[in-house]
């Protein structure tokens, strides 16, 4: 998408042009959105078919997953779409600190979430033993999928420190966001495919 | 800045400065047309070669025990021939070439909405066409363009590249998607309303969504495979967990949509030909605009379809049989429509409208033996064999490669400002026509009688009608040809077209060929359909397009 951003980055400030073409691309952000949406669901689709063309689930052999665990590190990932919620709106508002301290902050609840993910992983695998070669359907569907989404949730911790960067620098004003306002929906968009996941893999 | 028009969606109107140099210009050009021009030579070079992949099948089947090419060999080959015409020939010429050269103009608009984004996914479809060709060099795929596991699974070192080629050509189809769905939904022209678009921007229309939704999900499958053949995480290894038939499910998710992306925007550019060589207004076009919509919908709802033989519950089938039925009605509106668009008009047997003509009775074909296949007692009969080549490629070269020679023959002047030869056209429709039946019809009674496809040697009952195919398939090598001489001779010494060599009514036409960069000097106002032959044309602000006179924005003013 950074190609589309960039189309018109050439122009000045705020100016008409610029809020004419922010329509365009939030709506092509938007249907990117939805076909990333895509790609999840062929794979949740998969994962839902084989689980029920097996023997049971969990498979024999393997536990079932620590859900308390996986349920509070759910919970700092939904924290994180809170603190970006309240970094938008501040910096809409123009409070400028305490957007930066939003913004901070979900940088840093999103890292908490993909370290607890780590130590989820270090513990199935060399505790459990459960791999994503070697563990059947099971490992195949539960690290694909979770992995999948740790990728998304690491390359937005990436965007956001960038947008960090960006502020610092002065990028972003009152009248031209859009790379904050991108950024926002991608990230409640993590937080949303994150909601299914944790259903599907640790509640049902 | 200054404004002179301001589009439905709100878009200001601007022109970018033009670029200089040849790079700028031709190579990493930011123009939608420049970049449809690119998108179809590019396809027609891929064309070329899986057209001559397709002549080494038929050379292999002169004769029951083949010998041309060894069974592997022949097997690498059949595969690498879907999967490029499908995903390097069809699609790509289909959308990113006419889709990109065209419905901009149509819209009166001066470029897509991100020309950027419309770049970079024309230099990654020839990167992944690349790839695809270069697989022949560590061991092509050997399943068919479906690769069904377990097959795949165990296929030489270029499955993998397989999958990445494709999945890139998917990611570029995806961005093409994404770009047309918003340029269509907010740069129109004043005026230009919905029910005001020309047909062939409905087609876009409605195949924009199908790129942008069903490639997805086929890069899902396709980024599985990959991952399974080269990790060994099971997927679709039944001896571990897996499903083989998980994958049919995923890949024809995508690839019935598909078969609606290769031929919804042919549908447009025959709605466009027909009623121009007519000069008669298009008969319900409200009718073919929200069939094509139907279509979409429908396609995502029959997939199963190709499944009947894989082990589906028997309640499942009956409803993609009675859903498949279902998708044939709406195709059925159209071919109606258009015959009533002939009805009474003046037809000019231009070679556009040859092939347009061609294109109505060969998909009709087509889509006849479609609902044979649709009813499942039929397709257990004929599931795998000769029937489903000639069923496919009825609808696939008959239908949509006759579109994309009637728009090569109808758009030719708009790209180079000079017209193909019409005598040659001629040469190459009826040699072509004759050619393509010569070759398909036969399969019709063969995968009857229980030829199998995807076979390098035969039962010898059938050698007959198998020498009398590939003959056949010379004879059609050698009009494409014909079609390829008269391309690179027209495009030096065709005679000038003018601005508007057919009397065409769409805005493509109100302005000079090729057209300058910017498209319009004004953004014109729409006032109407374009199709009404007895009218005056429905546009405003268009005075000066065909005149002298500077663009009324200044470039780089804003």
């Amino acid at each position: 998408m950074t190609a589309a951003t960039l189309a018109h980055d050439a122009h000045g400030d705020v100016d008409q042009l610029y809020i004419e073409t922010r329509e365009l691309r939030l709506q092509g952000f938007l249907l990117f959105l939805i076909s990333d949406c895509v790609l999840f669901s062929s794979f949740i689709f998969a994962y839902l078919y084989m689980r029920n063309s097996g023997q049971g689930w969990p498979p024999p052999g393997i536990h079932r997953l620590d859900v308390p665990f996986a349920a509070w590190n759910s919970v700092v990932l939904f924290g994180s779409g809170a603190t970006m919620h309240y970094a938008l709106e501040n910096f809409k508002h123009g409070h400028w600190m305490r957007y930066m301290i939003f913004l901070l902050a979900t940088i840093v609840l999103g890292a908490g979430f993909l370290a607890g993910q780590g130590y989820e992983y270090t513990h199935l695998i060399y505790g459990e033993h459960v791999t994503w070669a070697g563990s059947g359907i099971f490992g195949a569907s539960f690290f694909t999928l979770t992995g999948m989404h740790g990728l998304h949730v690491f390359i937005g911790v990436c965007y956001l420190t960038v947008l960090v960067l960006q502020s610092s620098a002065g990028v972003y004003t009152r009248g031209k966001y859009f790379g904050i306002t991108a950024g926002t929906l991608y990230w409640h968009f993590v937080d949303v495919i994150w909601v299914v996941l944790f259903s599907i893999f640790y509640l049902i | 800045m200054s404004v002179a028009a301001v589009h439905p969606g709100g878009i200001a109107d601007h022109i970018h400065p033009e670029p200089q140099g040849f790079v700028r210009r031709y190579v990493f050009s930011l123009d939608h047309k420049i970049i449809g021009i690119q998108y179809i030579i590019t396809a027609f070079v891929f064309f070329m070669l899986s057209g001559l992949l397709a002549e080494v099948i038929r050379t292999q089947l002169l004769n029951p025990n083949g010998g041309f090419v060894s069974s592997d060999t022949y097997n690498e080959v059949y595969s690498v021939h879907g999967s490029a015409m499908v995903w390097l020939v069809i699609i790509p010429l289909l959308t990113g070439g006419f889709g990109n050269l065209v419905f901009p103009l149509q819209i009166g608009a001066r470029d897509v909405a991100f020309p950027w984004l419309n770049m970079l996914s024309f230099w990654i479809f020839p990167v992944s066409g690349l790839m695809l060709f270069a697989s022949f060099l560590m061991g092509a795929p050997t399943a068919g363009w479906m690769e069904y596991p377990p097959v795949s699974l165990q296929g030489a070192a270029g499955t993998s590249m397989w999958c990445a080629a494709i999945f890139l050509v998917g990611v570029s189809s995806t961005m093409t998607g994404i770009n047309f769905v918003v340029t269509i939904l907010k740069m129109r022209a004043p005026g230009m309303t919905f029910t005001r678009m020309p047909l062939f921007c409905w087609g876009q229309f409605a195949t924009a969504p199908l790129l942008m939704i069903a490639t997805t999900a086929l890069a899902a499958a396709l980024a599985a495979l990959f991952i399974e053949r080269e990790f060994g995480v099971p997927f679709y290894d039944p001896t571990k967990g897996g499903s083989p038939v998980m994958w049919q499910h995923m890949f024809w998710f995508y690839s019935h949509p598909a078969v609606y992306i290769m031929i919804l925007p042919a549908f447009g550019i025959i709605s466009e030909v027909l009623p121009t060589f007519s000069r008669k207004p298009i008969f319900g076009y409200k009718l073919i605009a929200f069939s094509s919509m139907a279509i979409a919908l429908a396609g995502f709802m029959v997939w199963a379809h190709h499944m009947f033989t894989s082990g589906l519950a028997p309640f499942l089938q009956l409803p993609f049989m009675i859903l498949t039925f279902v998708i044939g009605v709406p195709t059925g509106i159209k071919i109606f429509s258009w015959t009533a668009t002939l009805f009474g008009g003046k037809i000019h047997f231009s070679t556009a409208m040859l092939f347009a003509l061609g294109f109505i009775g060969l998909f009709t074909l087509g889509g006849i033996t479609g609902i044979f296949l649709a009813a499942i007692p039929f397709d257990l009969h004929v599931h795998g064999t000769y029937f489903i080549v000639a069923h496919l490629h009825y609808v696939l070269v008959g239908g949509s490669l006759m579109g994309v020679f009637a728009g090569m023959y109808y758009w030719f002047p708009k790209m180079s400002g000079r017209l193909l030869n019409e005598t040659l056209g001629k040469w190459h429709f009826w040699l072509f026509f004759l050619g393509f039946n010569g070759t398909f019809i036969p399969m019709h009674w063969l995968g009857m009688l229980g030829m199998p496809r995807e076979v390098a040697t035969y039962d010898p009952q059938f050698a007959f009608w198998n020498r009398f195919e590939s003959v056949a398939s010379y004879l059609m090598a050698f009009s494409i040809l014909l079609f390829f001489v008269n391309v690179l001779w027209s495009i030096r010494n065709g005679k000038r077209s003018g601005p508007n060599p057919w009397g065409g009514r769409t805005l493509e036409w109100q302005i000079p060929s090729p057209p300058h960069y910017y498209n319009f000097k004004h953004i014109p106002t729409v006032y109407g359909l374009p199709y009404d032959f007895a009218q005056p044309l429905p546009y405003k602000g268009l005075d000066e397009e065909l005149t002298d006179s500077p663009p009324a924005v200044a470039a780089g003013a804003h």
